[in-house]
């Protein structure tokens, strides 16, 4: 019913943005640190609320640029980040893992939070995140990097994704590129300003 | 029987034939698809969910496709029924009663199921979602969670009581903590300075190389609650997912700690001057086992539950959606089927109907038939032989009307090209019929007379007469045996005396016509013949009288001149001129029967022409050298130098020039009233390119022919001329037929005053 009245009356949410990509090139390989701004629909949260984990997939991927032929993918990483509430204590829980997927939840890194907005912040924001090795980076030469975030629909629970499936509420997804410095200890870095209704 | 169609309707039939094809294959076609696709959903839906429902987007549309197809099919089919409804087509009534009683037939079972199916499919996804259930769920839930609360409060009581009792307490730390911990029945029992680092600990902690420390949030809490607590690990103690449990094991995470609650009490120094020193007592009890796992089962429950309930409208979509689109599709299929179905149950009834419309018509061309083994094609196979039948017999009849017609056809131009007359008379001796030949034998238009009796007919009393009384006797007689038909001569005109040369001489035949009391009478003109014949005996007599006649005349003259010769020196003058008178008169005489034997014999004896190629123009040149002088009249001649060769015997022609020349001079002579004609005798050659032939014409300025003599002038012994014998001209008839010349004779008449007379022949040019 819930969803039913969600549907009938699109929420009006800020579209998701993304307010920092900075990446940073060192002795030790490619760090990015990122912070995306979204705001929960009020659907979401309603399920959130109810025991739905969400699952957040964010993945970087580093491309080598070549004049001749399409970017050759030369290092990549990705994260879920699950997001669920417990009822019973009535804390916010996230778990961060490496890799995609049902088996992505590898190397959990959990955290639990007593407010929403403190567990989204932890979901929003990416520090330091090492997405290459340094000897995967050639110097010299141009880099580019793909950043996606996107809440991750298809590890919702089966019938949930029937209502979810094209829904505007349940789209949360941005994709980012930017160049990588081509030089070591170069930091390429975008602030974005915050939007009015920054998340909570 | 009907293998090869005739052209018009067969094509018709062969286009709607396609169509059906056509529309059965789609149809069959679209059923397939639909069949293949349902059964897709069907054993995806029973076997693998998972990738049922993440296609399950994808299925939706393509049936949705399907069905769009299937619409728009049955939509064009009854925009085409509907047409041909409005068209009055013949038979489209039929199919759409057929296609309507079809789908409803489809319609009705599925409407039905479908209601029952979306009221069951609604009901029992609402039956699985109870207020009741959910009430207890959240009953449950709170249950725990007020349970955990208690538990938490009565442990955070508890640390703030040891806090205060540690703040009185002035002993050292590692044994205060002991103490409390005996005290306070704790599992463990930790003493943190506000910087986060272990004072002193007792319990299991002890035995950790690094218990885990507050948070400096939760520093910050406990320092203005005075007390914080925690629940801990309830998720660690969730049935983990294997991959997830299998990953900690791997990393090698910390060892699990069981459930527990952790409160942290800041010790509040009261009397010390040790303010820098803050410290924070922490406590922390362990969950009791059944506790944690019944309410982490609720947990689990109510969070089930509402994620069911959060999906339901999503499965109820789902669910309805695919009744309503099987429903859909099942219809179209239904109806189309219906529709084709209609069409193939229509089709031998639309064509046996098309078939009779069309022999009622007289259209007994043959008719299409239905190759099924059913009794509507047998009745279709029937109408055919029947049709065939019809056409066969139809057809005989036909031929047979042909044949008799031409059969008359052939025996009407026969008679119509005889040159026999022949009339069918009735018992009276009316006439009923004749040929052309007899109305020109009779000189008579015959159609005009037709009922009228023969004998009635002008100029054929006596005709009609004896052929009646013939036919009378005959028919009496044959009466009582067969008979040969009669045979008799008439004479028509004969009894005319003006009238004497229009005599025809018939042959004529009776019979009984066949099966009738008709008479035929069948006659010859045989004048032609009669004329030849009177023309050979003509020629018979003359060459006897010749032989026999020529004999004496030289002695008779001969005598006579001897006498002459020994008496006149005897006699006296007057009687010596008696003498000589007489004997001249013998001589002459003699001469002239000489002349007349002579043309006699000519004529009678004419030899064949021996025909060669010759010039006209030069042998006429030749001829008019005997014509040179002494003639009283003079000849003009006009010839014709473009004048090609002919064949013809040049002595033959010479005579034939000398008989004209000599016609022509004594018909002349003989004109002396009212005044003797002064115009000279012309002789003329004339090429006739046009006809390839060349005419040699004489024409005098004579008193011409009278119109008796101009019909017989060929005819010997017929003559204009006192002294004439009347062989001339027939001896120039003679010699033309010889040449196959054909000959004119005619009177030459200018402005209605007879100008003379004009003979021509015209030959055939050497080839």
């Amino acid at each position: 019913m819930a969803l039913g009245l969600a549907q009938a009356a699109p929420a009006a949410t800020a579209p998701t943005q993304l307010s920092q990509l900075r990446t940073e090139r060192t002795d030790d390989g490619l760090f990015i640190t990122a912070a995306v701004g979204f705001e929960l629909p009020a659907v979401v949260e309603d399920a959130l609320l109810k025991g739905v984990p969400l699952f957040f997939l964010i993945e970087a991927d580093v491309y080598r640029e070549r004049w001749y032929w399409t970017d050759r993918r030369v290092a990549g990483a990705s994260r879920t980040v699950r997001l669920a509430f417990q009822p019973l204590t009535r804390r916010w829980r996230v778990n961060i893992g490496m890799g995609t997927g049902a088996s992505g939840l590898r190397a959990t890194f959990n955290q639990n939070y007593d407010s929403l907005d403190e567990a989204l912040a932890a979901v929003q924001r990416v520090a330091r995140w090492k997405v290459a090795e340094a000897s995967e980076l050639k110097a010299g030469v141009d880099h580019r990097l793909a950043f996606n975030f996107r809440l991750d629909l298809s590890q919702l629970p089966r019938p949930f994704q029937i209502g979810t499936v094209g829904q505007r509420d349940w789209t949360i997804a941005i994709e980012a590129e930017q160049q990588i410095g081509r030089d070591l200890k170069s930091v390429v870095e975008l602030v974005r300003e915050p939007a009015p209704d920054a998340p909570r | 029987m009907s293998t090869i169609p005739p052209a018009e309707p067969s094509e018709a039939l062969q286009r709607q034939s396609r169509t059906v094809r056509w529309m059965l294959g789609v149809g069959l076609g679209v059923v397939a698809a639909l069949a293949l696709v349902l059964l897709f959903l069907l054993t995806q839906a029973t076997g693998n969910r998972e990738l049922y429902e993440r296609n399950y987007a994808r299925l939706f549309a393509l049936n949705v496709g399907v069905a769009v197809v299937l619409l728009v099919v049955i939509g064009w089919i009854m925009l085409r029924l509907l047409v041909r409804l409005r068209q009055r087509k013949f038979g489209s009534r039929l199919l759409v009663k057929l296609a309507a009683i079809f789908a409803l037939v489809g319609l009705l079972p599925g409407l039905m199921i479908y209601v029952v199916s979306y009221q069951f499919v609604s009901r029992s996804i609402e039956s699985w979602f109870d207020v009741e259930v959910e009430t207890a769920l959240d009953a449950g839930l709170n249950l725990g969670r007020v349970t955990l609360d208690t538990l938490a409060a009565d442990l955070g009581s508890r640390t703030r009581q040891a806090a205060n009792q540690l703040a009185q307490d002035s002993v050292s730390p590692s044994l205060a903590v002991e103490r409390l911990r005996g005290q306070m029945a704790v599992r463990d029992v930790v003493l943190w300075t506000a910087t986060g680092q272990l004072l002193a600990s007792a319990g299991e902690s002890r035995l950790l190389l690094q218990p885990e420390r507050p948070t400096p949030q939760q520093i910050r809490q406990a320092r203005s609650n005075r007390v914080v607590t925690q629940i801990e690990g309830l998720d660690e103690a969730l049935p983990a997912t294997g991959a997830e449990a299998a990953a900690a094991a791997a990393v090698g995470a910390a060892p699990r700690l069981p459930p527990r609650i952790k409160a942290l009490a800041v010790v509040s120094e009261s009397g010390f001057g040790l303010a820098g020193t803050e410290r924070f007592l922490q406590f922390t009890e362990t969950l009791p086992t059944d506790l944690v796992a019944n309410a982490l089962a609720v947990q689990e429950a109510y969070r089930e539950y509402q994620e069911r309930a959060l999906a339901r409208n999503g499965l109820r979509r789902m669910y309805i959606g695919t009744l309503t689109l099987s429903l859909f599709l099942a219809v179209f299929g239904a109806v189309l089927l219906a529709v084709l179905l209609g069409t193939q149950l229509a089709r031998p009834l639309l064509l046996l109907a098309e078939g009779v419309r069309q022999v009622a018509q007289g259209d007994l061309r043959p008719k299409a038939v239905l190759q099924s083994k059913d009794e509507l094609g047998g009745l279709t196979r029937s109408f055919a032989e029947m049709t065939q039948q019809l056409a066969d017999a139809r057809f005989a009849v036909q031929k047979s009307m042909v044949q008799v017609d031409a059969a008359r056809a052939d025996l009407q131009t026969i008679l119509d090209n005889l040159s026999a007359g022949v009339l069918v008379l009735d018992t009276q001796g009316r006439v009923r019929s004749s040929n052309p030949a007899a109305a020109r034998i009779l000189n008579l238009s015959l159609t005009e007379h037709h009922g009228k009796a023969l004998r009635e007919l002008p100029g054929l009393e006596a005709f009609g007469q004896g052929v009646q009384a013939r036919f009378e006797t005959y028919l009496r007689e044959a009466a009582d045996h067969d008979l040969a038909p009669w045979q008799q001569t008439f004479e028509l005109h004969s009894d005319m005396a003006q009238v004497q040369d229009r005599a025809v001489s018939l042959i004529a035949r009776g019979a009984r016509m066949p099966g009738t009391q008709e008479c035929l009478l069948v006659f010859d003109d045989v004048s032609d013949m009669v004329s030849a014949q009177r023309a050979q005996a003509w020629g018979e007599v003359a060459r006897r009288l010749a032989h026999e006649i020529k004999n004496p005349l030289t002695p008779i003259q001969l005598s006579a001149e001897r006498l002459e010769m020994k008496l006149t020196p005897k006699l006296e003058p007057t009687e010596q001129a008696f003498l000589g008178k007489s004997v001249k008169t013998i001589v002459d005489q003699v001469d002239a029967m000489k002349r007349l034997v002579n043309e006699f014999r000519d004529y009678a004896r004419l030899p064949a022409a021996q025909l060669q190629a010759l010039d006209l123009n030069a042998l006429v040149l030749d001829v008019m050298q005997l014509y040179a002088h002494g003639t009283s009249t003079p000849i003009q001649l006009e010839l014709d130098p473009e004048a090609p060769l002919i064949r013809g015997d040049a002595q033959q022609l010479r005579q034939v020039m000398h008989n004209l020349l000599q016609n022509a001079l004594d018909a002349q002579e003989s004109v002396v009233e009212p005044e003797p004609k002064t115009g000279p005798v012309v002789l003329k050659t004339e090429y006739s390119r046009s006809s390839q032939r060349v005419r040699l014409i004489v024409r005098d300025n004579g008193a011409g022919f009278p119109d008796n003599i101009l019909k017989r002038a060929f005819e010997p012994y017929v003559t204009t001329k006192n002294k004439g014998t009347g062989l001339g001209l027939a001896v120039v008839k003679k010699i033309a037929d010889e040449h196959g010349a054909r000959i004119d004779i005619s009177n030459r008449v200018a402005a209605g005053v007879l100008q003379g007379a004009q003979v021509s022949l015209s030959f055939a040019v050497a080839a």
